[in-house]
């Protein structure tokens, strides 16, 4: 066959999977936004869900989300970084790093179910934590860790060397470098990995099923347990009578889904100094 | 050198901490003394869940925390104690009668067949039911209707709807391992309502105009017909206690049985209350 | 490592380096050194974890029936105390396997064409759209799967539209980011000369594709297709709603079946005894097979750089 015609061909075939790719992706937000968008009203926003059928509200479910997030994040954050600095400045290639490395990739790929029951089995039960944001927010956090460890080395290493030369050239000890020029150098897109990587949490289901439990609540402190919207939405897609209600919470998850990513992205482009 | 010094300090580390975890152990599982905690059957979660709410209304100082992961699962929170109140769709299985569980009923409910509104079919034998629940059956055509093969639509064994049909329209023989296992009543409902071939069973509560209910032995499946014993496939609904209720218990249970109650919402979920089969 | 660093020296060795710094300021950089790396061995606390609590928890039942009847045995029936979880175990793989042959063209295409084909303006379309595939949550997708997409198969084959076909096409775009972002940079790791080069030949662009630029990326393309695969064995939501939850060797791909993880989910609200403990050793052959397939990666990568070693 002529070698322009396989070209052409194949060019159309490239042409074909990214539009599909793109085409699916738009079927997906539009189909929630077009049976989502009448649902989402002040009350529906800020009331509780009443009644048989979860009629009324999302607003436990919206806090609870944002609360084991942040939760999680504030638990992660620090050891992922300062594993990270670890891992960019300090370490020295070997079976050490390989075994940390090995690990976090692991971490990163595990099941979510597998996830939940770990946290089930550790935090909920073993260590009595029970049914909890606090138990969730730990097992969320070793899903972010290798996120965050691994944007945050990528970061670290991008802050150019000379940065560090001066440091040193001034006297610095290495923590001293690594705290006042580097970290700050690397802080724009460590940041943007942490918001990448609560986005994620905000999406998992399994692993807060299993460590949150379902009852609907708002949670005050962290041992309360709640229902974040992940699991309402499952919930109610199920359940299967109260479809509207699923549409409008599927709609508002996404959409903070959307903002942390755009956030993310507009805080990067912002900040960057380099 | 220093890696060697690392891996050791690092393995101790380990150490210390699988072994500080299991000491750790506190306890968080005391409950508020105002609050109830109810669990069980996903059919009866609705009216619990609204009684719970009507009943916080009257008494704001009390909570009551409702969820529903299934009879079995209510009946054996209650018996272990993590809850107050077990509801169930389902009469107590042998080995469950020696929990010591106190039963107080609280409502009729039949269990409707229900195929797809445009599947000709009106009636079947209750044996015809359990023929076709256990697989004999494969398609419609087998039994008077189109030729489409049949699609059954199962429950999960959590839900008390399903052992209550297990028990009384399978005669405990088994179901047909390839049916689809679906999780809650409404997803029932909406599976059949959409798809031509396929049979079902929910409460008789969430049947609506997408699905059409078929009726067993000649008898349609209605209020009457659930009170009066005629409809064979029919149950009660339970709430159990570990014991006579008292308390916080006592009293919901008492508004749930309450006329205001049953003569409410349980109705508008498509039950019977218990009143009207006294003599049952 | 960062080798220009000028070596600020562990103080107090006999080799008689200058010191540059006190003993204190020696002492505290060792120990701030250490707790990084405590930190960063959190990672394998948690993997070593998982096992400890989730296989501990699963164990006892391997045990008594044997790894062979759990893994091999072909019913799994809690009620009649059977575990055999080879129907669940070919559920995953069936699944995964479609949604890896529908999946990979598309993603691999799609990487294709940005990191080839689209123009910069076509680019900042399509590649923020595959990252925003990358966060929709698996329960939208499984929402999605559920209310639209079954219905569509169920008219279309006459069935109920649970199965291994419905699952495929979920399964599919949800791998189709992984794979596509891996396999793009790994195409853009490749030099620009080596395309100009072909170019040069006369080479048509789907020929520089097809005979230099793939080869090329090979391994990162395996690579990426090894991490879809461990993301559609791993996927529970999706899967979950819309496989048809039967226990049982399907026979057929529009019947209904079963997956590992769909199973636990489940089972997991009512299983208790050594149904409960059946149900965490099917989570720890999960994290055994998504490690198995990371170690996969690991391994292709090292072998691929001692290859170029001793090139």
């Amino acid at each position: 066959m002529n070698k322009n015609l396989t070209n052409s061909l194949a060019m159309a075939f490239l042409w074909i999977a990214a539009g599909t790719t793109v085409a699916v992706l738009f079927a997906v937000i539009a189909y929630v936004v077009v049976n989502g968008i009448m649902v989402i009203t002040p009350e529906f926003i800020f009331t509780w869900p009443e009644g048989v059928n979860a009629e009324g509200g999302v607003w436990p479910t919206i806090v609870s989300t944002l609360y084991v997030t942040g939760l999680a994040m504030l638990i992660v954050t620090p050891i992922a970084i300062l594993a990270a600095v670890y891992l960019a400045e300090y370490a020295v290639q070997g079976r050490l790093v390989n075994i940390i490395r090995f690990a976090a990739d692991s971490l990163a790929s595990v099941p979510s179910i597998v996830m939940g029951l770990f946290g089930l089995a550790l935090f909920v039960e073993t260590m009595g934590i029970g049914f909890s944001m606090l138990s969730a927010a730990l097992a969320l956090s070793f899903l972010m860790l290798p996120i965050v460890m691994r944007t945050t080395e990528e970061a670290i290493r991008s802050v150019p060397k000379y940065i560090r030369w001066g440091a040193y050239g001034l006297g610095a000890s290495k923590w001293q470098t690594v705290s006042r020029s580097v970290l700050p150098a690397a802080t724009p897109r460590i940041v943007t990995g942490i918001i990448l990587a609560t986005g994620r949490a905000v999406g998992e289901t399994a692993v807060v099923i299993y460590t949150m439990g379902q009852a609907i609540n708002l949670p005050l402190t962290p041992f309360d347990s709640g229902r974040p919207m992940t699991v309402h939405l499952y919930l109610l897609a199920m359940d299967g009578i109260n479809l509207p209600a699923a549409y409008g919470t599927a709609l508002l998850l996404m959409i903070m889904i959307l903002a942390f990513n755009l956030g993310a992205r507009y805080f990067l482009r912002r900040n960057r100094k380099v | 050198m220093s890696e060697r010094r690392s891996v050791i300090l690092m393995v101790l580390s380990l150490v210390l901490t699988l072994t500080v975890i299991p000491l750790s152990g506190c306890n968080a599982g005391a409950r508020a003394a105002n609050e109830l905690v109810v669990t069980g059957s996903t059919t009866i979660l609705p009216i619990a869940e609204i009684a719970g709410e009507m009943f916080t209304d009257d008494n704001p100082e009390n909570k009551v925390l409702v969820s529903g992961l299934g009879s079995s699962a209510g009946i054996e929170t209650v018996s272990r104690g993590s809850s107050d109140i077990g509801t169930a769709s389902r009469d107590l299985k042998e080995e469950e009668m020696e929990l010591g569980l106190y039963d107080t009923p609280l409502a009729y409910d039949a269990i409707a067949v229900i195929v797809h509104p445009s599947n000709p079919i009106d009636d079947l034998t209750k044996e015809q039911v359990r023929l076709i629940f256990n697989g004999t059956y494969t398609n419609w055509s087998e039994l008077g209707g189109n030729d489409v093969r049949i699609g059954l639509v199962n429950r999960d064994e959590a839900s008390g709807t399903r052992e209550a049909f297990y028990k009384i329209a399978m005669e405990k023989s088994p179901f047909d391992r390839t049916a689809a296992v679906l999780p809650g009543t409404g997803q029932v409902r909406s599976v059949v309502a959409q798809a031509e071939g396929a049979v079902g069973y929910i409460s008789l509560g969430f049947v609506n105009n997408e699905v059409k209910s078929i009726s067993v032995d000649g008898i349609e499946a209605s209020a009457e017909t659930v009170v009066d014993g005629t409809y064979p496939i029919s149950r009660l609904l339970h709430f159990f206690t570990p014991g006579e209720p008292t308390g916080l218990a006592k009293e919901y249970i008492d508004f749930v049985l309450s006329d205001e109650i049953q003569n409410g919402i349980v109705i508008d979920a498509g039950f019977t209350p218990i009143s009207a089969g006294e003599d049952r | 490592m960062m080798v220009d660093e000028p070596r600020i020296d562990e103080g107090g060795t006999s080799s008689g380096n200058l010191q540059l710094m006190s003993r204190s300021t020696y002492f505290k950089e060792t120990a701030l050194k250490n707790i990084f790396l405590l930190c960063a061995f959190v990672a394998v606390m948690g993997v070593a974890l998982i096992f400890l609590f989730v296989g501990w928890r699963g164990w006892p039942l391997m045990a008594d029936i044997g790894l062979g009847s759990f893994l091999g045995g072909a019913e799994w029936n809690p009620t009649s105390a059977l575990y055999g979880i080879l129907p669940l175990i070919w559920g995953s793989v069936v699944v995964m396997a479609g949604a890896l042959a529908l999946g990979t063209p598309l993603a691999v295409g799609t990487a294709i064409f940005l990191s080839e084909i689209a123009t910069p303006r076509v680019r900042s379309i399509v590649r923020p759209a595959v990252e925003l595939l990358a966060g929709i949550p698996s329960v939208i997708f499984g929402f999605f799967g559920l209310i639209v997409l079954r219905p569509l198969i169920a008219n279309a084959t006459g069935g109920l539209g649970f199965g291994a076909v419905t699952a495929w096409f979920i399964l599919a775009i949800m791998i189709v980011p992984t794979i596509a972002t891996l396999t793009e940079d790994a195409l853009n790791s490749i030099p620009p000369g080596i395309r100009e080069a072909s170019y040069a030949m006369g080479a048509t662009p789907w020929q520089t594709i097809y005979k230099v630029l793939v080869p090329a990326a090979k391994i990162g393309i395996l690579d990426a297709i090894i991490l879809g695969m461990g993301r559609a064995i791993g996927e529970t939501m999706a899967v979950l709603m819309v496989v048809g939850n039967a226990p049982v060797f399907p026979q057929g791909v529009t019947v209904p079946l079963s997956t590992l993880t769909s199973q636990i989910v489940m089972d997991m609200p009512y299983a208790a005894g050594d149904h409960r403990t059946a149900l965490f050793g099917m989570a720890i052959v999960l994290f055994v097979v998504s490690m198995g397939l990371v170690a996969l990666v690991r391994l292709i990568a090292r072998f691929q750089t001692s290859m170029d070693r001793g090139r």
